[in-house]
């Protein structure tokens, strides 16, 4: 177990995680196939990183996104030069600062309540009790009257949905439909500005 | 399920077992082979307990007598807005959005003074009325040369940006909003208002709006219309006599007028935008037969991209390129697509090799 290995990838790469899906979900022609890459994208920065730690972790991030594409491409599974696309116009790399840096704590903190907004019902009271209240699994299930076994699983729903709308943000949605769509149904103008910009901090800075 | 999902969610098991206060020395073992067997494990796994984690300090917007708060309600706990409003103005995603916003419109005729009023009221008044509904407000034209755009703000509060090689005639008064697309293609932001219509003219089509974004391109006889914000109606000439449909098209539509008839595709308002990045300096393709993609890249360039045999024109390409860097698309092609560029100072060739 390299703990300090894990607690940088989740300091200095998850936070890009909006973008890079983002990214991903630009240049890569086929949608479903954007979960794979990203977690292979997570794969090769981890190694490398377990190696030598990149200085510019967005930068190296993308990179090597942009490479994981190409070699995609080479094994000729896709009839398209588009990931080896002109990379700079994205500007995905004016911003070097993590989000962490950027947004404030306490932005991050209602990014994080909006994440969780967006669990299912029951999903979101398991995720409460248990993390936020930390009640034992036990009278969690009590209190909402399902099996041990059962919170368990909503648990383990909670943490990927969590974990999808956390550091995904708005990109994290199925498509941009479903983006739209959910920034409608906010609350206020004000609302998704903030949303927006959490969602996609670093990005395009024309 | 694809591979990355399983482990995501083998993932998350292992997690919510380790969670759940149940944890024998021997599942911490299996656990810990089960990272080491492959790093695609231990990133999941990195990521979802990363998440949880901070999923702790959502107890800082509890209130005091806790249980589970309602969906959205948050906001009395949460003192988080404060810093949203600055943040959101130097969004640069949202920079398109602002510089689009209706400017207040400019304020027409102001009081008339009351010592004349007794005299020439009724004259006054006559003029008045009819200055608001026939007069102009504006008159002008605006065009760009080869490899340039220019937003342009008109005297109602629209604005209009256009592509390069573009010409547009406004003629703007109190009673209609008229302009005609002569050459080109233009994006226009609508200030609504509507008791004077805006209608853009191309050829033998009209379109007609009230507040919406939305763009009309002119290619020889066809016509495109891609709508990104609001309903826009697309109103033909009658032909042979005989009056064409109307068409209204919602965000999201894509609409192709050409002289056998009108053909709309509905998208996601998302992909609508990126047939009008050319605003932002970029060209976005999606499995875009070549022949297609380099004659996007002549719209903004007087050194041409001559494609040389069919099979190059039907390779497909995607991506986003900077329209001004004709030259990096074609060097990426040479890499990336069974394709040689021969480069003259007027033109580039390009053939399958």
């Amino acid at each position: 177990m390299d703990n300090d290995l894990d607690a940088w990838f989740a300091a200095d790469i998850l936070c890009h995680e909006a973008a890079l899906v983002q990214y991903l979900r630009r240049a890569w022609p086929h949608p479903d196939e954007v979960h794979d890459l990203r977690q292979e994208v997570y794969v090769r920065v981890y190694e490398a990183a377990g190696k030598a730690r990149p200085h510019q972790p967005k930068s190296f991030l993308f990179a090597t996104a942009r490479h994981l594409m190409t070699d995609r491409l080479r094994r000729g599974r896709v009839v398209s030069i588009e990931p080896v696309g002109d990379f700079e116009s994205l500007n995905v790399l004016i911003d070097e600062c993590s989000p962490e840096r950027r947004l404030g704590a306490r932005q991050n903190l209602r990014r994080l309540a909006e994440a969780f907004d967006r669990l299912p019902e029951r999903c979101r009271e398991a995720v409460w009790l248990r993390r936020v209240e930390e009640l034992p699994q036990k009278q969690v299930a009590q209190r909402m009257g399902i099996t041990e076994k059962t919170v368990e699983k909503q648990i383990a729903k909670g943490m990927r949905l969590l974990a999808e709308h956390y550091f995904g943000g708005e990109a994290g949605g199925q498509d941009g439909a479903g983006m739209a769509a959910l920034g409608r149904s906010r609350r206020s103008a004000t609302d998704d500005e903030a949303q927006g910009h959490d969602g996609h901090g670093g990005k395009q800075g024309d | 399920m694809a591979a990355s999902r399983e482990i995501e969610d083998t993932a998350a098991q292992w997690l919510a077992r380790r969670e759940s206060g149940d944890w024998p020395a021997a599942a911490q073992a299996e656990l810990e082979a089960w990272l080491a067997r492959a790093t695609a494990h231990r990133v999941a796994f990195v990521r979802l307990q990363a998440a949880w984690t901070q999923a702790a300090r959502l107890r800082a917007l509890a209130g005091a007598d806790s249980g589970v708060p309602e969906r959205l309600s948050w906001d009395e706990a949460a003192p988080a807005r404060a810093d949203a409003p600055a943040d959101a103005a130097a969004s640069p995603l949202r920079a398109d959005a602002l510089s689009f916003q209706v400017r207040p419109k400019p304020a027409r005729a102001s009081r008339w003074p009351y010592a004349a009023a007794a005299a020439v009221a009724t004259l006054a008044v006559g003029l008045g009325w009819g200055w608001l509904h026939y007069g102009a407000v504006e008159r002008s034209s605006y065009r760009t040369a080869l490899g340039k755009t220019d937003e342009v703000a008109l005297a109602d509060g629209s604005h209009a940006t256009l592509s390069s090689d573009s010409r547009i005639e406004v003629a703007l008064s109190g009673a209609q909003r008229r302009v005609e697309l002569a050459q080109g293609e233009a994006f226009f932001a609508v200030a609504k208002d509507p008791r004077r219509p805006f209608a853009v003219a191309a050829g033998a089509r009209r379109v007609v709006a009230v507040g919406t974004h939305f763009s009309v391109r002119r290619d020889g006889a066809d016509v495109r219309v891609v709508v990104t914000e609001g309903t826009v109606r697309l109103e033909s000439e009658p032909v042979g006599g005989h009056p064409q449909p109307t068409t209204l098209l919602p965000a999201g539509s894509i609409a192709l007028a050409g002289p056998n008839g009108v053909l709309v595709r509905s998208v996601p308002v998302e992909e609508a935008e990126r047939y009008v990045d050319w605003r932002h300096g970029f060209l976005v393709f999606r499995d875009t037969p070549l022949a297609q993609a380099a004659a996007e890249f002549n719209r903004y360039s007087a050194r041409k991209l001559v494609i040389a045999d069919a099979a190059a024109g039907e390779l497909r390409v995607g991506g986003n390129f900077r329209w001004s860097n004709a030259e990096m698309f074609v060097g990426l092609l040479e890499q990336a697509m069974p394709v040689k560029a021969e480069r003259l100072p007027d033109r580039i060739v390009l053939r399958s090799r």
